[in-house]
Protein backbone atom coordinates (compact mmCIF):
# COMPACT_ATOMS: atom_id res chain seq x y z
CA UNK A 1 0.00 0.00 0.00
CA UNK A 2 1.27 3.40 -0.81
CA UNK A 3 1.64 5.27 2.56
CA UNK A 4 2.51 8.57 0.59
CA UNK A 5 0.38 11.90 0.86
CA UNK A 6 -1.17 12.30 -3.03
CA UNK A 7 -1.52 15.90 -2.36
CA UNK A 8 0.82 17.73 -4.39
CA UNK A 9 0.62 21.08 -1.80
CA UNK A 10 0.89 20.72 1.77
CA UNK A 11 0.25 22.81 4.61
CA UNK A 12 1.26 22.55 8.59
CA UNK A 13 -2.72 21.60 9.61
CA UNK A 14 -4.30 18.29 8.90
CA UNK A 15 -7.39 20.01 7.26
CA UNK A 16 -8.22 23.29 5.94
CA UNK A 17 -10.62 26.17 7.29
CA UNK A 18 -14.16 25.41 6.11
CA UNK A 19 -14.57 29.17 6.06
CA UNK A 20 -13.04 29.19 2.81
CA UNK A 21 -15.54 27.52 1.12
CA UNK A 22 -17.67 30.86 1.67
CA UNK A 23 -14.75 31.97 -0.82
CA UNK A 24 -15.55 29.69 -3.04
CA UNK A 25 -19.14 30.10 -4.20
CA UNK A 26 -18.69 34.01 -3.57
CA UNK A 27 -16.08 33.68 -6.62
CA UNK A 28 -18.32 31.32 -8.82
CA UNK A 29 -21.05 34.06 -8.19
CA UNK A 30 -18.86 36.43 -9.08
CA UNK A 31 -17.86 34.65 -12.55
CA UNK A 32 -20.79 34.20 -13.53
CA UNK A 33 -22.14 37.83 -12.80
CA UNK A 34 -19.19 39.14 -14.44
CA UNK A 35 -18.25 37.07 -17.44
CA UNK A 36 -21.29 34.78 -17.79
CA UNK A 37 -21.81 30.81 -17.49
CA UNK A 38 -19.19 30.19 -20.34
CA UNK A 39 -16.66 32.67 -18.82
CA UNK A 40 -17.10 30.59 -15.14
CA UNK A 41 -16.59 27.72 -17.38
CA UNK A 42 -13.85 28.21 -18.93
CA UNK A 43 -12.27 29.55 -16.03
CA UNK A 44 -13.56 25.71 -14.37
CA UNK A 45 -11.66 23.96 -17.15
CA UNK A 46 -8.27 26.55 -16.88
CA UNK A 47 -8.05 25.60 -13.13
CA UNK A 48 -8.61 22.07 -14.08
CA UNK A 49 -5.78 22.02 -17.04
CA UNK A 50 -3.48 24.65 -15.02
CA UNK A 51 -3.73 24.64 -11.02
CA UNK A 52 -4.32 21.10 -11.05
CA UNK A 53 -1.87 20.01 -13.37
CA UNK A 54 0.23 17.90 -11.15
CA UNK A 55 -2.16 16.24 -9.96
CA UNK A 56 -3.34 15.11 -13.58
CA UNK A 57 0.17 13.56 -14.00
CA UNK A 58 -0.18 11.62 -11.64
CA UNK A 59 -3.34 10.31 -12.58
CA UNK A 60 -1.71 9.96 -16.40
CA UNK A 61 1.18 7.93 -15.08
CA UNK A 62 -1.08 6.11 -12.37
CA UNK A 63 -3.88 5.86 -13.45
CA UNK A 64 -7.70 4.71 -11.62
CA UNK A 65 -5.13 3.47 -8.75
CA UNK A 66 -3.80 7.14 -8.25
CA UNK A 67 -7.35 8.65 -9.12
CA UNK A 68 -8.64 6.57 -5.80
CA UNK A 69 -5.72 7.57 -4.30
CA UNK A 70 -5.48 10.91 -4.68
CA UNK A 71 -9.46 11.47 -3.63
CA UNK A 72 -9.07 9.67 -0.68
CA UNK A 73 -6.22 12.06 1.05
CA UNK A 74 -8.05 14.70 -0.59
CA UNK A 75 -11.22 14.15 1.19
CA UNK A 76 -9.25 13.34 4.64
CA UNK A 77 -7.72 17.19 4.63
CA UNK A 78 -11.55 18.53 3.68
CA UNK A 79 -13.42 19.12 7.73
CA UNK A 80 -17.29 17.08 7.03
CA UNK A 81 -16.73 15.34 4.37
CA UNK A 82 -18.44 11.83 4.55
CA UNK A 83 -17.17 9.75 1.30
CA UNK A 84 -16.86 6.54 0.44
CA UNK A 85 -13.71 6.06 -2.31
CA UNK A 86 -14.73 3.10 -4.59
CA UNK A 87 -11.92 1.43 -6.58
CA UNK A 88 -13.49 -0.89 -9.48
CA UNK A 89 -11.76 -2.73 -12.06
CA UNK A 90 -12.91 -0.25 -14.65
CA UNK A 91 -13.84 2.90 -12.53
CA UNK A 92 -13.55 5.02 -9.45
CA UNK A 93 -16.48 6.01 -7.93
CA UNK A 94 -16.85 9.05 -5.29
CA UNK A 95 -20.32 8.55 -3.31
CA UNK A 96 -20.16 11.88 -1.40
CA UNK A 97 -22.48 10.95 1.46
CA UNK A 98 -21.80 14.83 2.69
CA UNK A 99 -20.64 17.44 0.46
CA UNK A 100 -18.20 19.36 3.01
CA UNK A 101 -18.82 22.66 0.76
CA UNK A 102 -22.76 22.44 1.04
CA UNK A 103 -22.75 21.69 4.31
CA UNK A 104 -21.01 24.59 5.55
CA UNK A 105 -22.67 26.84 3.28
CA UNK A 106 -25.88 25.59 4.76
CA UNK A 107 -23.95 25.98 8.32
CA UNK A 108 -23.15 29.67 7.42
CA UNK A 109 -26.79 30.59 5.85
CA UNK A 110 -25.01 31.46 2.70
CA UNK A 111 -27.30 31.76 -0.89
CA UNK A 112 -25.40 29.12 -2.63
CA UNK A 113 -25.13 29.73 -6.25
CA UNK A 114 -27.41 27.48 -8.03
CA UNK A 115 -25.11 26.16 -10.90
CA UNK A 116 -22.63 25.51 -7.77
CA UNK A 117 -23.00 21.40 -8.37
CA UNK A 118 -21.60 21.78 -11.90
CA UNK A 119 -18.43 23.07 -10.66
CA UNK A 120 -17.63 19.38 -10.29
CA UNK A 121 -18.03 18.15 -13.35
CA UNK A 122 -16.72 20.66 -15.33
CA UNK A 123 -13.77 21.07 -13.26
CA UNK A 124 -13.79 17.28 -13.11
CA UNK A 125 -13.66 16.41 -16.99
CA UNK A 126 -11.04 18.87 -17.52
CA UNK A 127 -8.84 16.83 -14.98
CA UNK A 128 -9.76 13.22 -16.32
CA UNK A 129 -9.45 14.75 -20.35
CA UNK A 130 -6.02 15.68 -18.94
CA UNK A 131 -4.98 12.39 -17.76
CA UNK A 132 -6.71 10.37 -21.01
CA UNK A 133 -9.71 9.81 -18.61
CA UNK A 134 -13.70 10.51 -18.18
CA UNK A 135 -15.72 11.95 -15.31
CA UNK A 136 -19.80 11.84 -14.72
CA UNK A 137 -21.33 13.35 -12.50
CA UNK A 138 -24.94 12.54 -10.67
CA UNK A 139 -26.74 13.88 -7.88
CA UNK A 140 -25.74 17.34 -6.22
CA UNK A 141 -27.30 19.69 -3.49
CA UNK A 142 -25.64 17.73 -0.39
CA UNK A 143 -25.01 14.26 -2.12
CA UNK A 144 -23.44 13.08 -5.20
CA UNK A 145 -21.61 10.10 -7.66
CA UNK A 146 -18.34 11.28 -9.40
CA UNK A 147 -17.06 8.48 -12.08
CA UNK A 148 -13.77 8.50 -13.84
CA UNK A 149 -12.89 5.55 -15.95
CA UNK A 150 -10.29 5.32 -18.92
CA UNK A 151 -11.71 7.05 -21.36
CA UNK A 152 -11.81 3.61 -23.53
CA UNK A 153 -14.45 2.46 -21.34
CA UNK A 154 -17.02 4.74 -23.34
CA UNK A 155 -19.01 6.79 -20.51
CA UNK A 156 -21.98 7.69 -21.73
CA UNK A 157 -22.16 11.20 -22.58
CA UNK A 158 -22.61 13.65 -19.25
CA UNK A 159 -26.85 14.64 -18.90
CA UNK A 160 -26.55 17.73 -17.47
CA UNK A 161 -30.17 17.25 -16.33
CA UNK A 162 -28.44 15.04 -13.88
CA UNK A 163 -26.65 17.40 -11.84
CA UNK A 164 -29.27 19.11 -9.07
CA UNK A 165 -29.23 22.67 -8.11
CA UNK A 166 -27.83 23.75 -5.05
CA UNK A 167 -29.77 25.42 -2.35
CA UNK A 168 -29.69 26.63 1.04
CA UNK B 1 -14.54 19.50 -5.91
CA UNK B 2 -12.92 22.56 -5.19
CA UNK B 3 -10.86 22.10 -1.86
CA UNK B 4 -10.09 24.40 1.62
CA UNK B 5 -7.09 22.13 2.30
CA UNK B 6 -5.17 24.02 -0.42
CA UNK B 7 -7.24 27.07 -0.87
CA UNK B 8 -4.31 29.37 -0.47
CA UNK B 9 -3.10 27.85 -3.43
CA UNK B 10 -5.64 28.25 -5.85
CA UNK B 11 -7.31 31.86 -4.62
CA UNK B 12 -3.78 33.09 -5.83
CA UNK B 13 -3.60 31.42 -9.22
CA UNK B 14 -7.45 32.99 -9.46
CA UNK B 15 -5.78 36.18 -8.95
CA UNK B 16 -3.38 35.59 -11.84
CA UNK B 17 -6.55 33.97 -14.10
CA UNK B 18 -8.57 37.24 -13.19
CA UNK B 19 -5.48 39.94 -14.02
CA UNK B 20 -5.39 37.82 -17.62
CA UNK B 21 -8.92 37.37 -18.04
CA UNK B 22 -9.87 41.06 -17.34
CA UNK B 23 -6.94 43.12 -16.24
CA UNK B 24 -6.28 45.12 -12.53
CA UNK B 25 -9.49 46.15 -12.69
CA UNK B 26 -10.72 43.06 -12.80
CA UNK B 27 -8.49 41.55 -9.36
CA UNK B 28 -9.84 44.59 -7.96
CA UNK B 29 -13.38 43.87 -8.21
CA UNK B 30 -12.64 40.24 -7.24
CA UNK B 31 -11.75 41.59 -4.10
CA UNK B 32 -14.45 43.80 -3.40
CA UNK B 33 -17.40 42.57 -4.66
CA UNK B 34 -16.17 38.77 -4.28
CA UNK B 35 -14.56 38.94 -0.93
CA UNK B 36 -15.87 41.77 1.04
CA UNK B 37 -19.16 42.00 -0.03
CA UNK B 38 -20.07 37.80 -0.56
CA UNK B 39 -17.68 35.72 1.44
CA UNK B 40 -16.30 38.10 4.23
CA UNK B 41 -20.16 38.93 5.24
CA UNK B 42 -19.60 37.81 8.38
CA UNK B 43 -16.63 39.88 8.98
CA UNK B 44 -18.96 42.70 7.49
CA UNK B 45 -21.43 42.15 10.07
CA UNK B 46 -19.36 42.26 13.21
CA UNK B 47 -17.17 45.26 12.07
CA UNK B 48 -19.84 47.63 10.58
CA UNK B 49 -21.66 46.70 13.95
CA UNK B 50 -19.41 47.11 16.78
CA UNK B 51 -15.81 48.50 15.25
CA UNK B 52 -12.79 47.24 17.37
CA UNK B 53 -14.96 45.32 19.32
CA UNK B 54 -16.05 43.60 16.05
CA UNK B 55 -12.56 43.00 14.49
CA UNK B 56 -11.19 41.29 17.78
CA UNK B 57 -13.93 39.02 17.77
CA UNK B 58 -13.29 38.69 13.78
CA UNK B 59 -9.97 38.23 13.27
CA UNK B 60 -9.58 36.18 17.04
CA UNK B 61 -12.22 33.67 15.54
CA UNK B 62 -10.20 33.68 12.07
CA UNK B 63 -6.33 33.52 12.85
CA UNK B 64 -6.79 30.93 15.51
CA UNK B 65 -8.68 29.13 13.04
CA UNK B 66 -6.07 29.38 10.00
CA UNK B 67 -3.19 29.40 12.59
CA UNK B 68 -3.79 27.50 15.23
CA UNK B 69 -0.06 27.93 16.45
CA UNK B 70 -1.01 31.46 17.05
CA UNK B 71 2.16 33.27 14.63
CA UNK B 72 0.31 36.75 15.85
CA UNK B 73 -0.50 39.16 18.21
CA UNK B 74 -3.85 41.07 18.42
CA UNK B 75 -3.33 44.60 20.11
CA UNK B 76 -6.38 46.85 20.95
CA UNK B 77 -6.16 50.05 22.66
CA UNK B 78 -9.08 52.86 22.72
CA UNK B 79 -7.88 54.44 19.55
CA UNK B 80 -6.49 51.66 17.51
CA UNK B 81 -6.72 48.06 16.82
CA UNK B 82 -3.66 46.21 15.40
CA UNK B 83 -2.29 42.85 14.29
CA UNK B 84 1.17 42.05 14.29
CA UNK B 85 1.40 38.62 11.85
CA UNK B 86 4.68 36.70 12.29
CA UNK B 87 3.98 33.72 10.18
CA UNK B 88 1.13 34.30 7.65
CA UNK B 89 -0.94 31.13 7.16
CA UNK B 90 -1.85 32.25 3.74
CA UNK B 91 1.42 33.18 2.08
CA UNK B 92 2.87 30.74 4.27
CA UNK B 93 1.47 28.10 2.38
CA UNK B 94 2.33 30.09 -0.88
CA UNK B 95 5.73 29.98 0.15
CA UNK B 96 6.04 26.71 1.66
CA UNK B 97 4.62 25.47 -1.40
CA UNK B 98 6.82 27.18 -4.08
CA UNK B 99 3.79 29.11 -5.58
CA UNK B 100 3.62 31.77 -7.10
CA UNK B 101 1.27 33.32 -10.16
CA UNK B 102 0.44 36.67 -9.27
CA UNK B 103 2.88 39.16 -8.41
CA UNK B 104 1.88 40.60 -5.23
CA UNK B 105 -0.45 38.13 -3.12
CA UNK B 106 -0.56 40.03 -0.07
CA UNK B 107 -2.17 42.88 -1.86
CA UNK B 108 -5.84 41.11 -1.48
CA UNK B 109 -5.70 41.52 2.15
CA UNK B 110 -5.60 45.30 1.71
CA UNK B 111 -8.31 44.78 -1.75
CA UNK B 112 -10.83 43.89 0.90
CA UNK B 113 -9.86 44.82 4.13
CA UNK B 114 -9.21 48.73 2.95
CA UNK B 115 -12.96 49.18 1.41
CA UNK B 116 -14.53 47.43 4.31
CA UNK B 117 -12.48 49.98 6.92
CA UNK B 118 -13.36 53.10 4.84
CA UNK B 119 -17.47 51.51 4.33
CA UNK B 120 -16.72 51.08 8.47
CA UNK B 121 -15.15 54.39 9.35
CA UNK B 122 -11.76 53.63 9.86
CA UNK B 123 -8.28 54.11 7.82
CA UNK B 124 -5.23 51.81 7.80
CA UNK B 125 -1.62 51.90 8.55
CA UNK B 126 -0.39 48.91 7.01
CA UNK B 127 3.17 46.91 5.97
CA UNK B 128 4.25 43.51 4.38
CA UNK B 129 7.36 42.19 3.49
CA UNK B 130 6.22 39.30 1.08
CA UNK B 131 7.79 36.65 3.40
CA UNK B 132 4.84 36.34 5.82
CA UNK B 133 4.83 38.83 7.52
CA UNK B 134 2.71 42.09 8.22
CA UNK B 135 1.35 44.69 10.77
CA UNK B 136 -2.14 46.37 10.42
CA UNK B 137 -3.05 49.59 12.60
CA UNK B 138 -6.98 50.71 12.11
CA UNK B 139 -7.96 53.52 13.63
CA UNK B 140 -11.08 56.00 13.09
CA UNK B 141 -11.03 58.29 9.89
CA UNK B 142 -10.39 61.89 10.45
CA UNK B 143 -7.86 61.25 14.22
CA UNK B 144 -4.84 63.23 13.58
CA UNK B 145 -1.72 61.58 11.90
CA UNK B 146 -0.92 58.66 14.23
CA UNK B 147 2.18 57.27 15.68
CA UNK B 148 3.31 54.42 13.56
CA UNK B 149 6.88 54.06 14.62
CA UNK B 150 8.27 50.18 15.52
CA UNK B 151 6.75 49.36 19.09
CA UNK B 152 4.59 52.67 19.44
CA UNK B 153 1.15 50.36 19.66
CA UNK B 154 2.20 46.67 20.66
CA UNK B 155 5.65 47.42 22.15
CA UNK B 156 7.59 44.28 22.28
CA UNK B 157 5.33 42.45 20.11
CA UNK B 158 5.64 44.86 17.09
CA UNK B 159 6.42 42.19 14.04
CA UNK B 160 9.11 44.89 12.88
CA UNK B 161 11.20 43.86 15.90
CA UNK B 162 11.78 40.12 14.84
CA UNK B 163 14.88 39.78 12.82
CA UNK B 164 13.18 38.44 9.63
CA UNK B 165 11.42 41.55 9.20
CA UNK B 166 13.74 43.74 7.48
CA UNK B 167 16.33 41.68 5.68
CA UNK B 168 15.45 43.77 2.40
CA UNK B 169 14.05 46.78 3.37
CA UNK B 170 13.19 47.44 -0.44
CA UNK B 171 10.80 44.44 -0.50
CA UNK B 172 8.24 46.07 2.03
CA UNK B 173 5.35 47.31 0.68
CA UNK B 174 3.66 50.08 3.11
CA UNK B 175 0.38 52.03 3.56
CA UNK B 176 -0.15 54.94 5.06
CA UNK B 177 -4.25 56.38 6.26
CA UNK B 178 -5.01 54.12 3.43
CA UNK B 179 -8.60 52.25 1.88
CA UNK B 180 -7.15 51.23 -1.26
CA UNK B 181 -4.88 48.42 -2.69
CA UNK B 182 -3.27 50.57 -4.79
CA UNK B 183 -2.09 53.40 -2.52
CA UNK B 184 1.14 52.30 -1.24
CA UNK B 185 3.41 54.83 -0.55
CA UNK B 186 6.69 52.06 -0.79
Amino acid sequence: MNTDNALPYHDTKPQGAPDFYYATNATFRFLLKKLGHDGWVRYLRDLGKGYYAPVNTQWRSGGLAAVAHYWRDFFAAEPGSKVEVDEKEDRVELVVHECPLIKQLRIGKREIVKEFCQHCYFLGQARANEAGMEMRLCGGNGSCRHTYAKSEVGLPPQDMSEIKEAQL
Amino acid sequence: MIGCYDFCAHYEWTFGWLDREGGHELVRAYWDEAINHDSQIHARELILKEGFEGMAKYWGHTLAEESPDLGFKITKKEEVFRVDMYDCPSKGFLLKNGLEQYPDYCDHCMGWIGPLMKEAGFTIDHEHNHCGQCWWDMRKQGEPDADVSIGATSGDSDVRLREEWAQDAAKVDAYRQANDPDDKVS
